[in-house]
């Protein structure tokens, strides 16, 4: 579904990601772990080209997205993607927040827009918020609400950048509910989290990243059960 | 000085032979006029402005738009506005061989001028909106400008909404110098009555105080707007 071949990122003279060959292959649910800075969220931001690579290529579509001819704006339409912050619009309503992208790109018509949302929003029990403005919603409401709105584009993979990172604790459960429903659906998830135990359930692949480079993957007993190098050894006894 | 005298000049000239019929409805019709359609050709060419200089730089068109931007503002904040009048009346009109009336070049020139300072205003009110904004429409596959007008603006306009107020007090008080390039307004119909017998004390008194009530009332209507986007920030 994604192939990723030799992509690197710099910020300057600050080298990233170093030479990243993978495959994300449809129906994956990839888990990106490792220690802050080690490139997490910017290996993902490279997949939509939210963060432009240096250098390498992502095959989606059979087209290289990190090319820059390449209309990134369509290739985005099914990509969706679900922030830390959440980023809710915040000048619109929770249902113009979804319908907003699937009907100004003529995805769907505004009825159809609106009844799919309402069915999205009423899997994750928001249906009721249809019409109240993001401010007046916890941030385990916001984050399910920015889920929704990624869905409704009928994207062929998600991203999740930390997307449980800035909740509140009792918040994360229903988040990870909803994306454990989305993984159960088959939807093709890549995850960068924090959340372990999410990781151990949900992902079908771990990969661990280290200093700009997946240094160790495989499936989660793999991973969990017997780390090889002693650098996740390391990682995992402090965050598990 | 004889005080009472002067006021009894002005009341005649004023009330009783009916001077504030042209004060009120040429002088401060046509001084709000400037100042209206000033601010909206000020913010919607503001807007523009202030749009290009938060634009990207990596492509070829947004630089040379913003080099353009960047000698527009220089040039309406780097000259008195008296100065841009003249300009524009004298040199600019005949040298593109139109003719715009004293109140319309007023209009224009006001705007013109307003768009320089509003680019500055709306630009930090872009600024001021969460990056993650735009982030969140890119990934929805939504382009730059779309993102830019349907959900980042909109947010910065609403943000800026009081500092656009006080934008269009300091415009209604500038307007003041459009008698130059011969436009009546209230600063223009206040002398009128002085001409009739030289006698300007009384006028100019009421002329003061008239532009001071006006910006009085503005600055409650700012001062309301404040309110009631702190109250629906809240909610």
């Amino acid at each position: 579904m994604i192939k990723i071949k030799n992509l690197c990122k710099s910020f300057g003279d600050n080298q990233v990601l170093k030479n990243i060959t993978e495959t994300i292959n449809q129906g994956d649910k990839v888990v990106v772990i490792g220690p802050s800075g080690s490139g997490k969220s910017t290996f993902l931001c490279c997949l939509n080209c939210m963060e432009d690579p240096t250098s390498g290529s992502i095959i989606f579509d059979g087209e290289d997205l990190a090319d820059l001819k390449v209309d990134i704006n369509k290739h985005r339409q099914n990509i969706g993607m679900v922030f830390q912050q959440f980023n809710l619009f915040n000048n619109k309503t929770v249902m113009e927040n979804i319908t907003l992208a699937p009907v100004h790109l003529k995805k769907l018509t505004p009825a159809e827009a609106k009844e799919r949302a309402m069915e999205l929003l009423a899997r994750v029990g928001l249906e009721d918020k249809a019409d109240v403005y993001p401010s007046t919603l916890s941030g385990g409401q916001k984050q399910r609400v920015a889920i929704v709105r990624a869905l409704a584009m009928n994207p062929k993979v998600m991203l999740f950048d930390e997307p449980t990172s800035a909740l509140d604790p009792e918040m994360v459960g229903e988040v990870l509910d909803v994306m454990k429903q989305l993984a159960d659906e088959g939807m093709t998830m890549v995850v960068v989290t924090h959340e372990m135990g999410f990781a151990r359930e949900v992902g079908n692949r771990i990969f661990f990243m280290d200093e700009g480079q997946i240094t160790e993957q495989g499936t989660p007993e793999e991973v969990f059960g017997n780390p090889k190098s002693p650098r996740l050894q390391d990682f995992l006894s402090k965050v598990i | 000085m004889n005080f009472a005298s002067k006021f009894d000049v002005f009341w005649e000239l004023f009330i009783v032979q009916g001077g504030w019929k042209r004060v009120l409805s040429v002088g401060l019709v046509n001084t709000l006029l400037i100042a209206v359609l000033g601010l909206l050709i000020g913010i919607v060419l503001g807007t523009l402005i202030g749009a290009v200089k938060v634009m990207p730089k990596y492509k070829l068109l947004p630089k040379i738009l913003d080099k353009i931007c960047t000698v527009y503002v220089g040039f309406f904040r780097g000259t008195p506005i008296v100065v841009q009048l003249l300009i524009g009346y004298y040199v600019l009109w005949p040298l593109l061989g139109i003719t715009i009336s004293p109140l319309n070049t007023s209009i224009i020139i006001f705007g013109l001028n307003s768009a320089a300072y509003v680019s500055e205003i709306m630009r930090g009110g872009i600024l001021s909106i969460d990056p993650g904004q735009m982030e969140a429409g890119r990934a929805l596959g939504l382009s730059y400008s779309t993102t830019m007008i349907k959900i980042v603006i909109p947010q910065a306009i609403k943000n800026i909404l009081p500092t656009l107020g006080n934008e269009f007090i300091a415009l209604i008080k500038d307007t003041s110098v459009v008698s130059f390039v011969a436009a009546t307004d209230l600063y223009k119909t206040f002398t009128e009555i002085g001409n009739v017998r030289y006698e300007y004390f009384m006028p100019y008194l009421a002329m003061a105080l008239m532009y001071m009530i006006l910006v009085f009332i503005i600055s409650c209507g700012v001062k309301a707007m404040e309110r009631s986007l702190r109250k629906s920030d809240k909610n």
